[in-house]
C-alpha cells in the first residue's frame, strides 16, 4: 500500500466521519459486523423454533384460526412416540440412511482412490462426476420418475437389456419391494460425488514421506493401504458419513418428487410424514412436537459432527 | 479406561464429550431400530439428555 | 517424470484407474443426456418402446428432433375447430408446430415468470447472505468475540435444521406479517439458510489471509473499516466469489420452502416444473425441456468454475 492511497483516502473522508469511524473500537466493530447475522438468524430461526416448542404443547390447528388452542402438556409427544406407524416411518428412514451411506462410501472411496492415481485429465472427469450433486434434488427426482416408468423408462429398458427381463414386468416406483431401493439408487447417483470429494481431500492430505518411509521398511502395497491409507482417510470418511446422515435424515425434496412417499407408506420418510401432518391434515400442534423430535435428533448429530470436525482440524 | 474414569471424575472435556456422544448415538439408534417399540418411545428423551449434556460438557476445561 | 518416486503410480496403474473413472463418469451422465434428448422429441417419440436415441435417423432407434417440447413449455394452447384453423394461417414457426394437433397458441405459459422468480430470489438472497456473511466472518476471524465457538456452532446448526420443521412456524409467522408468497419473504428465508454456510466458508478464507497486511495498513493510519475494505476484501475476492456461487446454487435448487410457502406470485421453478401437463397426462418433452433449461446454468457454472467449486465443497465440510 503506497502513501498515495492513504492520502487519497484521508482527503476523501470528511473529517467528522473520519473521526467517528476512527473512534470505533475493535469491539464495537466486531459487534456491528456480527449483529445483522445474529439478528436475522434470531428472527428466522430461533424465534420460530421457540414458537414451535410452545405450539408442541397445544392442540393448535393452523387452518382454524378462530379456535383458541388448548394447552395439552406432553400429550402430543406421548402420541407420536407410541405410534407404531411413525415407528415404521423411522425404519423406512433408517433403511434409506443405511443403504445410501453404504453405497456412497463404497463407490465414493473407490473413485477417490482411483482419481488420486493422478492419471491425465483427472480433474476434468472429476468435474463431470460431480455434476449430479450440484443439481436441484426436486428436479432430479422429477426426471428420474420418467426414467423409472415401467413401459417407457430408460432404466427399465437398460435393466431389461442386461438381464433379459421384460422391461414392463417390474415397476421400480409402484412395487412395495422395489420402491425403497429406487430412492436409494437415485440418492446414490446424486451424492456419491460428495463422499468422493471428501475422501479425495483426505487422500491428498497424506504426506508422501509416510509412504516413502513404508517403502523403505519394505511394507507391501496392500499393507500400506491398510495401515496408512485407511486410517488416515478415516476421519474424513467419518465427516462425510455424518454429513450425509444428517442430510438424508431430513430428506424431503428428492423423494417427495420421486415417489411421494408411496406405494402405501413404504418410502414415507419422516420429513414427508411430517409434511402430511403439518400441511395436509393441519395438525399444527402435533406436527410441532414431531418437528421438535427431529430437531433434537439433528442437533445431537450436528454436535457429533462438529466434534469430528475438530478432530480433522487438529491434523 | 482408568484415564477415562479419571477424566470423568475431574470434569475434563474429552471423556465427558465421549460419553455424551455415545448417549446421542444410542438415542438415534433407538429412534430408528426395528426391534422393540419401547426403545423407540424412550429414544427422544435419550437423545435430548445426550445433546443437552454435550452442550454443557463442551465448556469443561480441556485435558492437561 | 524425470526423477523416480515411490509414490508416483506406474503408467499401467494410471491407465487402469483412468479407464474405471471415465467409465463411471459416462454411466453417471446417461440420465442427464437422456433428459436433454427427450426435450427435443415429440411426445410420441418420448414414450416409445424401445427407446429412440439416434438424432435425425429414420431407423427404428431414430427420431426427428423437434422444438415441440420447448414450444409447449413456454406457451398455453387451445384446441380449435377446423374452420378456424383454415381461416387463420399459422403466424410463425411455433404456431406451425402446434397446428399439427389442431391447436393454436393463445399466450405465454407461466414458466418464464417462474424462471424469473428463481433468478430474482436467487440473486437477491445470494447478495444479502454474502454481504452479511463477509462482515460476520471477518469479525469472527479477526476479533475476540465472547462465546465465539458457541455462536459459530449455533450458526452452523441452523443450516442443519430440517426445512419442513422450520417451515411450520415460518408459515404461521409469514401469514401474520403478510410475507407469504412474496419475493422479499423468500429472499429473507433463503438468506437465513445460506448465511451459515457463507459465514463458515468465508471465515476459512479470511483466516487464510495473513494479518500482517492489515496491521501494516493500521500503522499507516488506516482505520479498521478502511483496512477491512481496502486490504482484506480484495484479497478475499476469490473466496467471496465461490461462496456466492454456493449460495446461488442452493437458492436456485431449493424446493421444500418454495412449495410450502409460495403458490403463485413468488413461486420458483422447481415446484412448477412437475406440474406441466400436456394432452392426456404429463407432457414429458415439455418437462424435459424445462428441466434442461433449469439445470443447464448450474452445469455450465460447475464446469467453468470447477477449481473454486471443488475446493469450496471440501472446505465447507472439512474445515472449520
Amino acid at each position: 500500500m503506497s502513501d498515495k492511497t492513504v492520502d487519497r483516502v484521508a482527503a476523501a473522508t470528511p473529517a467528522p466521519v473520519a473521526r467517528k469511524i476512527k473512534g470505533l473500537s475493535d469491539r464495537a466493530i466486531a459487534w456491528i459486523f456480527v449483529a445483522p447475522t445474529i439478528f436475522l438468524l434470531l428472527a428466522i430461526n430461533i424465534f420460530p423454533l421457540i414458537w414451535t416448542i410452545r405450539l408442541s404443547f397445544t392442540n393448535y390447528k393452523a387452518n382454524r384460526i378462530n379456535r383458541e388452542p388448548e394447552f395439552i402438556g406432553l400429550r402430543n409427544y406421548e402420541r407420536i412416540l407410541t405410534d407404531s406407524d411413525i415407528w415404521l416411518n423411522m425404519q423406512a428412514t433408517a433403511h434409506f440412511l443405511f443403504w445410501t451411506i453404504f453405497f456412497q462410501v463404497l463407490i465414493g472411496f473407490t473413485l477417490a482412490w482411483l482419481i488420486n492415481k493422478k492419471f491425465k485429465g483427472n480433474d476434468l472427469w472429476t468435474t463431470i462426476i460431480v455434476l449430479p450433486m450440484m443439481l436441484s434434488p426436486a428436479v432430479v427426482g422429477n426426471f428420474w420418475k420418467f426414467l423409472y416408468q415401467p413401459q417407457i423408462g430408460l432404466f427399465n429398458y437398460i435393466v431389461g437389456f442386461f438381464t433379459g427381463k421384460d422391461p414392463s414386468s417390474f415397476e421400480m416406483l409402484g412395487s412395495v419391494n422395489l420402491a425403497p431401493w429406487s430412492i436409494v439408487i437415485v440418492d446414490t447417483w446424486m451424492w456419491t460425488p460428495f463422499v468422493m470429494l471428501i475422501c479425495l481431500a483426505g487422500l491428498r492430505s497424506i504426506p508422501d514421506y509416510i509412504y516413502e518411509a513404508a517403502e523403505i521398511d519394505r511394507a507391501s502395497k496392500i499393507r500400506q493401504f491398510f495401515t496408512i491409507t485407511i486410517p488416515m482417510v478415516l476421519p474424513f470418511l467419518m465427516l462425510a458419513v455424518l454429513f450425509r446422515g444428517i442430510e438424508n435424515f431430513k430428506m424431503f425434496d428428492l423423494v417427495v418428487q420421486l415417489t411421494g412417499g408411496g406405494p402405501g407408506s413404504t418410502t414415507e420418510l419422516t420429513s414427508i410424514n411430517l409434511k402430511r401432518e403439518a400441511f395436509e391434515k393441519w395438525r399444527t400442534g402435533y406436527a410441532s412436537a414431531y418437528a421438535i423430535i427431529l430437531f433434537v435428533t439433528v442437533f445431537g448429530l450436528a454436535s457429533i459432527y462438529v466434534k469430528a470436525l475438530n478432530k480433522v482440524k487438529e491434523r | 479406561m482408568s484415564n477415562f474414569v479419571n477424566g470423568l471424575l475431574r470434569f475434563r472435556r474429552g471423556p465427558w464429550e465421549m460419553l455424551a456422544t455415545i448417549i446421542i448415538a444410542l438415542g438415534v439408534f433407538m429412534l430408528m431400530q426395528p426391534f422393540v417399540i419401547w426403545a423407540f418411545t424412550y429414544s427422544f428423551i435419550t437423545t435430548l439428555v445426550g445433546t443437552v449434556m454435550f452442550i454443557i460438557v463442551s465448556h469443561f476445561p480441556e485435558d492437561d | 517424470m524425470s526423477s523416480f518416486s515411490v509414490t508416483e503410480p506406474t503408467n499401467r496403474t494410471k491407465w487402469f484407474a483412468g479407464t474405471l473413472v471415465i467409465a463411471y463418469a459416462l454411466i453417471t451422465m446417461i440420465p442427464l443426456v437422456w433428459i436433454g434428448l427427450t426435450g427435443f422429441k415429440s411426445p410420441a417419440d418420448a414414450i416409445s418402446y424401445p427407446p429412440k436415441y439416434v438424432i435425425g435417423s429414420d431407423s427404428e432407434a431414430g427420431f426427428q428432433p423437434t422444438l415441440e417440447g420447448y414450444v409447449n413449455l413456454f406457451t398455453t394452447r387451445t384446441r380449435q375447430t377446423q374452420d378456424y384453423l383454415d381461416a387463420n394461417p399459422p403466424e410463425n414457426w411455433a404456431d406451425e408446430i402446434v397446428r399439427q394437433y389442431d391447436m393454436v397458441i393463445v399466450g405465454p405459459s407461466k414458466f418464464g415468470e417462474r424462471f424469473m422468480n428463481s433468478v430474482i430470489i436467487g440473486f437477491g438472497s445470494t447478495f444479502l447472505s454474502v454481504f452479511l456473511g463477509t462482515l460476520a466472518a471477518y469479525a469472527f476471524s479477526r476479533f475476540k468475540i465472547p462465546l465465539a465457538d458457541d455462536l459459530l456452532f449455533f450458526i452452523l446448526s441452523t443450516r442443519m435444521m430440517p426445512p419442513i420443521a422450520v417451515a411450520i412456524p415460518i408459515f404461521l409467522m409469514y401469514r401474520q406479517l403478510g410475507l407469504s408468497d412474496t419475493h422479499l419473504g423468500m429472499i429473507l428465508l433463503y438468506t437465513a439458510v445460506n448465511i451459515s454456510l457463507a459465514v463458515w466458508l468465508l471465515k476459512s478464507f479470511i483466516d487464510g489471509i495473513p494479518t500482517e497486511y492489515e496491521e501494516a495498513a493500521l500503522i499507516d493510519g488506516y482505520t479498521r473499516f478502511q483496512a477491512f475494505y481496502k486490504v482484506v476484501l480484495p484479497q478475499a475476492a476469490t473466496g467471496i466469489a465461490s461462496t456466492a456461487i454456493f449460495c446461488l446454487i442452493f437458492a436456485w435448487n431449493e424446493y421444500a420452502f418454495a412449495v410450502l410457502l409460495t403458490t403463485a406470485n413468488a413461486q420458483t421453478a422447481p415446484p412448477f416444473i412437475p406440474t406441466i401437463i400436456g394432452i392426456g397426462g404429463l407432457d414429458w418433452p415439455a418437462i424435459a425441456a424445462g428441466v434442461t433449461l433449469f439445470l443447464l446454468p448450474v452445469m455450465i457454472f460447475t464446469i467453468l468454475l470447477r477449481k473454486h467449486l471443488l475446493r469450496g465443497i471440501t472446505f465447507g465440510a472439512v474445515r472449520k
